[in-house]
């Protein structure tokens, strides 16, 4: 090859594919994010299924074996008395928030492009979601039954 | 706009994508398509590639190189078919290497089959050579060389129209292209120029050609002063679908398949005892031709013929033959697991194109004076290396063992020499043929219709120059090409827009599709004897005297043949001798 | 057996129109016509300005992937009958959705071959080839990946699916089915890399398996079988 050949110039031949490649910019792909698309997904499926237990039950228990009407305090604290009951519902609690959370997440990462919105709105969503998690599994762990005294 | 390489290849089919793979490394490149790769009409290439590779039953080079001349009816030149039939073995290794996923026999090596016109021991039975993957062959060597091409960064212009070929000073220098997305014309100056821009099936009504195989590479070669040789050498395969001519791989036939006639009789035994369906090509086509003609076709026209693979049982099929199967289905609702499909003789492959030697360099005349710096290989090509008539799978072959030898040649000569500078005015004519297609969108005296004229040459060339020619007929047809060029003048388009013109593009093609049937025609009127996919029926024998030799059809400056002028045929191992199979 | 079929095409010419719009055409056409053979006919002897890509005309280039009556198919491997064009149903063709229009049918195919690309569509082998044999594979490791060698590139299933409308980045179904082509080729070594590609953000998993790109492919190739199964080697086999 002649030095010529080195120097020699040429255009990319489309100059809308240039401006389009956001795909290969930076040297390929988007910055890695090692396991965690995988462990979402298949937590996905994981709670999912989990979900389709716990739910289920959740529905029979509070929707259609008993009536709303029926629910009161009183209802509450006789469940919450064993902890088997307890566990349920935080399994519950969790389960479905970081299900739905996961689901928004990928909602997110669908619809919002830009990255400062993608990062607002995915930090709000952890934001939400941990808040949520945190008074939902307070009032379950720390409830306190105080029978009597609401009862008057 | 103007670019600078060292070489510049035209097509990225099997041949273009070859030679470009040789050129990495040693030359700056540029792969110039107007399709992107991947369509290339290679994809649709169905049935094998062969090479004696003895994998599944004892085979040797000498033998393939036999066949190939025999099938070629002579006229192939042996020092080519020598090259092919050796080279064919390392380039399907070195394919196989790349990925290409042939199938497998049991004991892991790749699987070979029957195929047309492919003998043991010099003639004596069908032997299995052509290495396959599936019926897709031709789309996983497209794929294959296509992810090398992408492997090793080749830069592709993709959807850029090749107009022109830049010659000066005695040598080849760029060519001029037309992008068809903005409708902006490019320079490309270049020390060697590779042409691989496949055939001209378009020409006829009933082809297995893609609508953009419409010998663009031919044509622009013809018109820049290059001769064709040849051209009259045109196959038509025996099994395309019924009234569309989707081709039906001669792999049905390999696997077992059997040829009938309306009386359910399998006709071929009587023509070839030995070989029956599996004899070359043209005979093929002319025994369907002869059953019709006899009153022993199927249907309301009694035209065609039947094609049966029912009694292989559903799993070869499916295993061996499932896309062709799959075409009888899709475009003629015909079951092949229970019925015959229905199938007629199609235009299919140009055994002539621009003339080359054995490096994949252009020549200009019968003692192969070489344009420097211009090549070609695979189907716009003629080694010559399928003579009067290719046998199947020596296409695919053709396209790697020749497509790598231009590649390395090029390589070579791109090493060695600067650029020549540009001839003055080197877009003049390209200018020109764009202002007069683009005028017939604006100038009203302008009145033919493309389709029209498209139309006719279609119907003609398929009556005048197939399978059974005249002088009569071709007679008829130089007038009625020289009709249809006068036409062409007079087109009239719609399409005013400079993006993405299809229409303009149309145009150009149909100019290089008259290009090429003229010089086939007028090879065809000129050559008075039968040899291979030239028969005639006014001069019903093969002459060795008068005609062992190639055409080499030269264009007139105004369009129209201007002379044509015959180079001998190289004879190295076998003295021609009958054709009987 | 030549009857009147009427089509309704989306036109945009980027040097005309600011918006894209229907045109209807009638033509005369015969039953086991393809849509291809009608958009011809229109092109050559009605309206010299439709634009679309078309090359093989029977299905194996990949270049005239198109919604015809609102699904991705090729014009070439859609009959008239097949759509009912023949009994005066209307036939509605427009561009694929996910690409942007170059012209009436045309869209741009280039982010969408960026995309293969990204997935390092060739073998990868590290260690040298046998010198002048094959190497080797058995008929059963051949079979794993047989489906996923037919693909054609013809953007049928990107251009059908959710994900790939909704983010301009997503490699697709296309890309992923490639990626495939090779993770389970027994010859090839570069499957960690690929899986690595395909585990980021805009890989598989964006994926919500809603099998529009099975549908979608004319090559019959079980798309989302193959993402299915990328998926899970990712899984097993980290
Ligand atoms: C249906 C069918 C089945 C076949 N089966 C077999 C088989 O089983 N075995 C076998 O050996 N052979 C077979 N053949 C023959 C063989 O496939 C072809 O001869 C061969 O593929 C041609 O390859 P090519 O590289 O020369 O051209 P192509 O593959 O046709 O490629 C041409 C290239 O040139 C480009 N090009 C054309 N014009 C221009 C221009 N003006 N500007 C820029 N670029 C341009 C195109 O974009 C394309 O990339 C078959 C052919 C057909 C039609
Ligand atoms: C019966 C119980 C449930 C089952 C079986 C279930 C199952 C699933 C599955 C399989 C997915 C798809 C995962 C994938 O992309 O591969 C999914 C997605 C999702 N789920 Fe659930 N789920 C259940 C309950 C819930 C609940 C209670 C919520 C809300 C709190 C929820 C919110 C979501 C969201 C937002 C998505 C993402 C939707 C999308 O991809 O567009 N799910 N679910
Ligand atoms: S997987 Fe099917 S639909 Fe998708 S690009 Fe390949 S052939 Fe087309
Ligand atoms: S034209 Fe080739 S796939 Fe339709």
């Amino acid at each position: 090859m002649s030095t010529e050949t080195k120097t020699t110039q040429h255009t990319h031949p489309d100059p809308v594919a240039r401006t389009t490649r956001r795909w290969t910019r930076s040297g390929g792909r988007p910055r890695p994010t090692g396991n965690f698309e995988l462990f979402s997904w298949y937590f996905f499926r994981i709670s999912g299924i989990l979900l389709l237990f716990f739910a289920l039950i959740h529905l029979l228990i509070m929707h259609l074996l008993n009536n709303v009407d029926v629910i009161d305090y009183n209802f509450i604290v006789q469940r919450w008395a064993s902890p088997l009951w307890r566990t349920f519902d935080i399994m519950l609690l969790v389960l479905a928030l970081t299900h739905g959370l996961n689901g928004a997440r990928v909602l997110i990462y669908d619809y919002v492009h830009s990255r400062g919105w993608r990062t607002f709105a995915v930090t709000t969503l952890y934001v939400v979601g941990i808040l949520f998690i945190v008074l939902g599994a307070q009032v379950i762990l720390t409830f306190q039954p105080q029978i009597q005294s609401v009862a008057k | 706009m103007y670019h600078k390489f060292d070489a510049v290849v035209v097509g990225a089919g099997g041949a273009g994508l070859m030679a470009a793979l040789q050129l990495v490394g040693k030359a700056n490149i540029a792969c110039i398509t107007k399709l992107y790769p991947s369509r290339s009409h290679t994809g649709a290439a169905q049935g094998g590639i062969c090479a004696a590779l003895g994998n599944t039953e004892e085979d040797h080079w000498e033998w393939h190189m036999f066949d190939t001349v025999k099938g070629g009816d002579y006229l192939t030149d042996q020092d080519a078919a020598e090259v092919l039939a050796r080279d064919a073995i390392e380039r399907i290794i070195e394919m196989e290497h790349m990925g290409l996923p042939f199938n497998r026999t049991p004991e892991g090596k790749i699987d070979q089959r029957r195929f047309g016109g492919h003998t043991r021991n010099y003639g004596e039975g069908p032997v299995r050579r052509a290495c396959y993957a599936a019926d897709r062959t031709g789309h996983m060597i497209l794929q294959t060389l296509y992810q090398q091409g992408i492997k090793e960064n080749v830069t592709f212009f993709n959807e850029y129209h090749v107009m022109d070929l830049l010659i000066n000073n005695g040598r080849c220098v760029g060519v001029t292209a037309l992008e068809i997305k903005t409708g902006e014309l490019h320079t490309f100056h270049a020390k060697a120029v590779i042409f691989a821009t496949g055939g001209f099936g378009r020409a006829w009504r009933v082809t297995s050609n893609a609508h953009a195989c419409t010998g663009d590479g031919m044509a622009v070669a013809y018109r820049a002063g290059i001769p064709l040789m040849d051209m009259e050498m045109y196959q038509f395969h025996p099994t395309g679908l019924y009234r569309i001519g989707i081709l039906l791989s001669e792999a049905a036939r390999g696997e077992g398949g059997i040829l009938r006639n309306v009386n359910g009789e399998r006709f071929c035994e009587r023509y070839a005892p030995t070989l029956k369906d599996l004899a070359p090509r043209d005979m093929v086509s002319r025994f369907i031709y002869q059953e019709i003609k006899e009153g022993r076709g199927a249907g309301p026209n009694k035209d065609y013929v039947y094609l049966h693979v029912d009694h292989l049982g559903k799993e070869v099929i499916d295993a061996k033959l499932p896309d062709i199967t799959d075409f009888a289905r899709t475009y003629l609702h015909v079951e092949p697991y229970k019925e015959g499909v229905p199938i007629q003789p199609t235009a299919h492959y140009a055994m002539g194109g621009i003339p080359t030697n054995i490096d994949g360099e252009v020549i200009l005349d019968e003692k192969a004076t070489v344009l420097p710096g211009c090549y070609a290989a695979g189907e716009t090509a003629c080694v010559s290396v399928h003579g009067a008539n290719r046998l199947g799978t020596n296409s695919l072959v053709d396209l790697v063992v020749f497509g790598k030898r231009a590649g390395l040649k090029a390589a070579e000569y791109c090493q060695q020499n600067d650029w020549e500078s540009l001839p003055a005015n080197h877009e003049a004519r390209s200018k020109e043929l764009l202002g007069f297609v683009n005028a017939g969108a604006s100038d009203g005296k302008r009145t033919e219709i493309a389709g029209d004229i498209r139309k006719d040459l279609q119907n003609s060339m398929q009556d005048n120059v197939s399978i059974v020619r005249n002088e009569t007929g071709l007679t008829a047809q130089m007038g009625k090409l020289q009709e249809l060029r006068e036409r062409y003048g007079r087109l009239r388009l719609q399409d005013t827009g400079t993006k993405f013109n299809t229409e303009r593009m149309e145009a150009l093609e149909l100019g290089c599709l008259l290009e090429c049937a003229e010089a086939a025609t007028k090879g065809a009127l000129e050559r008075k004897e039968s040899r291979g996919a030239q028969f005639r029926d006014d001069f019903e024998k093969r002459d060795d005297v008068n005609f062992l030799a190639h055409t080499l059809a030269y264009r007139a400056e105004n369009g129209g043949v201007k002379e044509l002028r015959y180079k001998p045929v190289v004879i190295t191992r076998f003295e021609p001798k009958e054709r009987k199979y | 057996m030549a009857t009147q079929v009427t089509v309704k095409i989306l036109r945009y010419d980027p040097e005309k129109d600011k918006k894209a719009h229907f045109e209807t055409y009638t033509v005369e056409a015969d039953p086991l016509d393809r849509i291809l053979d009608v958009l011809n006919s229109i092109k050559w002897y009605q309206d010299g300005s439709l634009t679309y890509r078309r090359s093989c005309a029977h299905g194996v280039c990949g270049s005239d992937a198109m919604r015809i009556n609102g699904r991705n198919r090729l014009a070439c491997k859609v009959l008239v009958r097949d759509v009912g064009g023949d009994a005066g149903k209307k036939i509605q063709i427009e561009p694929m959705l996910g690409f942007r229009i170059l012209r009436d049918l045309v869209v741009d195919m280039d982010p969408f071959f960026e995309k293969y690309k990204s997935i390092k569509p060739y073998l990868i082998n590290y260690e040298d080839a046998p010198a002048s044999s094959e190497r080797y594979q058995s008929a059963e490791d051949r079979e794993i990946f047989d489906e996923t060698t037919k693909c054609i590139l013809c953007g049928a299933c990107s251009g059908s699916c959710p994900p790939y409308w909704a983010g301009p980045d997503f490699v697709g179904p296309a890309a992923i089915v490639n990626a495939h082509r090779f993770i389970f080729d027994s010859r090839d070594q570069g499957a960690a890399e690929r899986l690595s590609i395909l585990g980021e953000g805009e890989g598989v998993f964006r994926c919500r398996t809603v099998y529009n790109c099975t549908d979608a492919c004319p090559r019959n190739i079980p798309v989302t079988k193959a993402i299915e199964q990328i998926r899970r080697a990712m899984l097993y086999n980290r």
